[in-house]
């Protein structure tokens, strides 16, 4: 039985997940949630993913939710097929990789989310954007992309020399942030140039923004 | 022994400090002077280049990110103390779903209104009320959330402690103590998982300073 990821198609986080199943070569069928109908928030959805969020997957009635978790059980379960070592296991480059992955939560997430949410969120409930809190966020985004500029100087990704889903995460809310809302934070920072370039033309994003 | 560069009251620094005492591994506590700016002098910044603490020298291996440097800890010992990320892959699924919710669901929401509470009047600074308000209103279905899933299991993941449990330790007893304890409290399967977690012993021996 296919992999089942519940989710709408324009969701960033359920683009992630069909992103990495394509990079794992593991074919899903995407199952519709009616989030524009509040479909995500009802009991019965709750019952698979408490907090009426999408996505979760179902995977031969394993139910998963949070869309990195489910993205580090793909990369792990199919371990030796497609796009390799999306999770390192040699210690000190899983512990690199754990490090690019909470920079990710912490460092780039919050602001790239909370852009999201004042330019498109808002706008889709009829709301002003809070235009002193997204100035913060966007100049705070920025100082972060300048760390990042120094690491992306020394190695081709964020945790060594190959990708990882450290990497990949950064795919669905920098692609609201850097193209669809054009924000120019790249320009000024040609290592982060280079790498956004990198991972925004690998095949199985190209495929996942055609069609999730 | 490990190297800790933080500061003994650094909600990270404690978080790691928590894991080692948890996992029966030997730490120095080297502080990192912020009202000196410290953590933004070029030695400091050459190993965490966000200018944030924590940072540790593992015999000269270099981490930052305190869960990053937790998880690293917990798997270079899996034979000392709890063992707090499980191996078997479902298991370790439910891990990672539960260090999420953590990340996502929680901190993003009681990180921010501690450091408007807490940490900006240290600073001289007021409160924003209305971001506190806004936060708050966000946080309270995440909970509702949190109390559903521990009316079925004892911890995030499962019926174990994991790391995922223990993270939410060092700024969650910061909003606790900052006047929203009812907020936990008015949840009776949450306020049972945070009366857990909030006794164990390796909390209590590093809660007031790493």
């Amino acid at each position: 039985m296919a992999l089942k990821i519940h989710g709408h198609a324009n969701a960033p986080l359920v683009r992630l997940v069909a992103e990495v199943c394509r990079e794992k070569e593991v074919p899903y069928e995407l199952v519709n949630v009616e989030v524009y109908k509040g479909e995500h928030k009802t009991p019965a959805f709750k019952e698979f993913q408490p907090f009426g969020q999408v996505p979760y997957i179902n995977d031969d009635g394993f139910i998963l939710y949070e869309s990195r978790a489910i993205c580090r059980y793909i990369a792990k379960k199919y371990a030796s097929q497609g796009t390799p070592d999306l999770v390192p296991r040699e210690p000190k480059a899983e512990a690199i990789f754990e490090q690019a992955v909470s920079i990710e939560t912490s460092n780039f997430y919050p602001f790239a989310l909370g852009i999201t949410a004042e330019k498109i969120i808002k706008k889709h409930r009829g709301l002003e954007p809070n235009e002193a809190r997204l100035s913060d966020l966007v100049s705070n985004l920025k100082a972060k992309l300048d760390v990042y500029e120094v690491i992306l100087g020394k190695q081709a990704y964020l945790a060594g020399d190959n990708i990882t889903l450290a990497d990949l995460f950064h795919l669905p809310y920098g692609t609201i942030v850097f193209e669809e809302l054009g924000y120019d934070m790249l320009e000024d920072r040609p290592n982060v140039a280079r790498w956004w370039k990198d991972i925004t033309a690998r095949p199985s994003w190209l495929a996942v923004k055609a069609k999730a | 022994m490990v190297k800790l560069y933080g500061f003994a009251s650094s909600t990270c620094t404690r978080l790691v400090a928590l894991v080692c005492k948890e996992k029966d591994i030997s730490y120095e506590l080297i502080p990192v002077n912020l009202a000196k700016g410290e953590h933004k002098h070029p030695g400091f910044v050459a190993n965490q280049p966000f200018g944030q603490v924590p940072y540790i020298d593992d015999d000269g291996f270099i981490l930052y990110e305190s869960r990053a440097i937790a998880r690293y800890l917990i798997k270079k010992y899996p034979n000392q103390g709890a063992p707090l990320i499980p191996s078997d892959p479902k298991a370790e699924a439910l891990f990672e779903q539960a260090a999420s919710i953590e990340s996502f669901n929680f901190t993003a929401f009681v990180a921010p209104i501690v450091a408007e509470r807490v940490f900006n009047p240290r600073r001289g600074l007021q409160p924003n009320e209305e971001r506190v308000s806004e936060l708050l209103a966000n946080l309270q279905p995440k909970l509702d959330a949190y109390d559903l899933i521990l009316s079925k299991q004892k911890y995030l993941a499962g019926d174990s402690v994991t790391l995922a449990d223990l993270a939410h330790l060092p700024y969650g007893t910061a909003f606790y103590g900052a006047g929203f304890a009812e907020v936990f409290e008015s949840r009776p399967h949450l306020a049972r998982w945070w009366k857990d977690i909030s006794n164990r012993p390796a909390w209590l021996a590093v809660k007031d300073g790493a």
